[in-house]
């Protein structure tokens, strides 16, 4: 493999032009879409911003941060404190320029929190750094809580700019481009062999304090960026916009789609802020026998599933067959069960159907971490090798080997 | 002029004080073997020279100069690498991974290059992994390029250690019983494998080892610890009769 510019110039103007055709796309296709569902898609992109950059510092680099919305909040503070004072002219106008310039605004001031945060922390190890980055994001809200510049319990409004999906889809592939680059360079591993063992790695020349920084600083900074795309996406941003809950629901995207993995990451937080969303549309009234029918399904499906996972090792067509038809004979359990139970007078008794987002979310990841406990992708990105790889199609043996 | 000079190197964990005013001098192309029985002190030795701890007191000279209190990743830079007792490598990374690493701490291009995916950075990967591969080859680990570094057998995962030290391209190369876990055909391999590091490629090398056989065979100077004091220094045929190692290694052959 040996290096070609031309093959380099011409992959990377193609992805460019690539890149910017997907944003324009998902502007056309959103022009007309109700306010609710621009939110909607706008917000999943952010944090699928917010997921593969966290993804840089937890997974990647290892650094177990559970702060991540502070830096996301800092920079939602900053677009909105900028574009009501300095750039008052520009963003009431709205300029299209205005948007990247508050972009590369957040994610500097988030970058240089990060920096200020991480430098003294990041000597600490992993449940001390836990603590640290938990108390940050709580600093932050109760600070935007009680300054009068920054709209005390209120917030700040910003106005509401037609053109934010372009830059929220452009932020999230850039976010995934950097990571992705990062990962196919050297650089990338020295990132990725402080995760796996700091004591080696400084034996190997690494600077830890230095590449541990820098993840957490990029990270932040990419949450700043997306921040100020926030408060322009909402129309305004408050202080329990930012709370624990977003930190927790990041890091569950990261830790769901597989520590490390871009691609797992990126697709768990579409799926984990879609459809905790869409739930908000279930019924009012449900009766009890139905969640209690599901459960049971549930746990019978996950201890067979596991079962089949520790015991058949064999033929991975046959073992996706087997999973394949747990998970169908799950379903009809559950239909059955809901049908048998609500016979019982006791189970005939109806609850609110939206209380279920929240534990829907928490059975999901038990059930999760009891079956894949490395995350969906765990280490591994999705590539159509990897696909054929999981299929068992062939094993993968890279060029290198040849060279 | 020696490579390395180790005066009155001491450290005290607490109470314990686990290197006692050790001192010895490596030249240029020694093949150096430091022995002593289990928790002697010569792990802790390697901590020191590699930076790992600093030394209550004493000094620690490499080249001429004072590394004394360097940190680790520096002394990395400056030429000394080291291989480790309990293996210590990264584990979900593949082999030629690993070993890239090791020759990571000599890049020039920036890491703005490397997010960017410029040229620079590109060229230097590919580099890198060329030289990797030939490190690979030299340990006799090619074939095993692509392999996560966990899925490898123990006597594998040592001989990657030592390519993995020797991608930073040191002048001095410590190696933390190599040799532990291996059977006798590895062993063998093993030997070769070093001497030739030595010989061919110029790199000083101070290794500890348990298997006497294999440092009498190997060293050409042997230091002896025990309760992390010197106890003996100098060739194999002296260290084998000396009482005193004897003693300290009574009831087992030397
Ligand atoms: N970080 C530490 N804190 C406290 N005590 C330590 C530390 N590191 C080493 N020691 C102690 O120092 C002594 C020497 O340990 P060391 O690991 O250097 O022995 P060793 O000669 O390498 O033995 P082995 O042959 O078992 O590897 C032991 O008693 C050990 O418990
Ligand atoms: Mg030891």
């Amino acid at each position: 493999m040996k290096f070609n510019f031309g093959k380099w110039a011409a992959s990377r103007i193609g992805s460019i032009l690539l890149a910017f055709a997907v944003c324009f796309l998902a502007q056309f296709m959103l022009r007309g879409a109700t306010d609710y569902s621009r939110l909607l898609f706008s917000l999943a992109g952010l944090y699928v911003t917010l997921a593969v950059s966290l993804n840089l510092i937890n997974g990647i680099t290892g650094q177990f941060s559970i702060g991540h919305a502070a830096f996301y909040q800092i920079g939602a503070y900053t677009g909105a404190l900028l574009a009501s004072t300095v750039f008052k002219n520009m963003a009431d106008a709205a300029n299209p320029l205005w948007l990247p310039i508050a972009m590369v605004c957040g994610a500097i001031v988030s970058g240089l929190a990060g920096f200020i945060v991480g430098l003294p922390s990041l000597r600490l190890r992993g449940d001390y750094l836990a603590v640290v980055t938990l108390g940050i994001g709580e600093i932050v809200t109760i600070i935007a809580k009680n300054q009068k510049a920054l709209g005390e319990a209120y917030g700040l409004s910003a106005s509401k700019y037609p053109s934010t999906v372009f830059f929220v889809v452009l932020l999230a592939i850039i976010t995934i481009a950097v990571c992705r680059n990062l990962l196919k360079t050297a650089h990338g591993l020295s990132f990725l062999a402080v995760r796996e063992d700091e004591i080696a790695s400084s034996a190997m020349g690494v600077n830890l304090t230095k590449t541990k920084v820098t993840a957490f600083v990029l990270g932040s900074a990419f949450a700043g960026a997306a921040g100020a795309l926030y408060a322009h996406t909402k129309g305004f941003v408050s202080p329990t916009d930012f709370s624990m809950d977003a930190s927790f629901l990041i890091l569950t995207m990261v830790v769901l789609g597989g520590t490390g993995s871009i691609t797992g990451t990126a697709i768990a937080a579409i799926v984990l802020f879609i459809v905790p969303e869409k739930m908000r549309d279930l019924p009012p009234s449900i009766a009890v026998a139905t969640p209690v029918g599901v459960a049971i399904a549930i746990i019978t499906s996950v201890v067979i599933l596991k079962k089949i996972q520790d015991n058949f090792h064999g033929n991975p067509y046959k073992r996706l067959g087997m999973n394949l038809g747990v998970i169908a004979g799950g379903v009809v359990l559950a239909m059955i069960m809901g049908r048998l139970l609500v016979l019982i007078p006791t189970f005939q008794s109806t609850i609110n159907g939206q209380l279920f987002r929240m534990p829907v979310l928490a059975v999901t990841l038990v059930v999760l971490m009891l079956l894949r406990p490395q995350g969906i992708f765990g280490h591994s990105e999705f590539s159509w090798s990897w696909v054929q790889k999981v299929l068992g199609k062939r094993p993968v043996q890279e060029v290198e080997v040849a060279a | 002029m020696s490579l390395l000079r180790l005066d009155e190197a001491t450290i005290k964990f607490g109470g314990l004080v686990a290197v006692n005013s050790v001192s010895f001098e490596l030249n240029q192309g020694d093949l150096f073997g430091l022995i002593g029985p289990n928790g002697a002190g010569k792990t802790t030795c390697f901590n020191l020279i590699t930076g790992v701890y600093a030394p209550t007191s004493g000094m620690i000279t490499f080249n001429g100069r004072n590394i004394t209190g360097t940190p680790s990743n520096k002394i990395a830079k400056l030429g000394i690498c080291r291989t480790f007792q309990n293996i210590r490598l990264y584990g979900s990374l593949s082999s030629l991974e690993n070993v890239v690493v090791g020759g990571f701490l000599r890049h020039r291009t920036t890491l703005g290059s490397a997010l960017c995916y410029l040229p620079g950075a590109i060229k230097e990967t590919e580099q890198l992994k060329h030289q990797a591969l030939e490190l690979l080859k030299l340990v006799d680990l090619d074939d095993v390029a692509n392999v996560r570094s966990k899925d490898l057998p123990y006597g594998k995962q040592r001989r990657l250690e030592i390519a993995r030290a020797m991608a930073t391209q040191p002048q001095l190369l410590l190696l933390d019983e190599p040799a532990a876990g291996m059977n006798p055909q590895e062993k063998m391999e093993l030997l070769q494998m070093v001497k030739k590091i030595r010989d061919e490629l110029g790199v000083t090398v101070l290794l500890i080892e348990h298997d006497m056989k294999f440092v009498m065979n190997l060293c050409e100077r042997i230091f002896v610890l025990d309760h992390g004091e010197e106890i003996a220094q100098g060739p194999p045929s002296e260290i084998r009769n000396d009482p005193k190692v004897i003693a300290a290694y009574l009831g087992e052959a030397v």
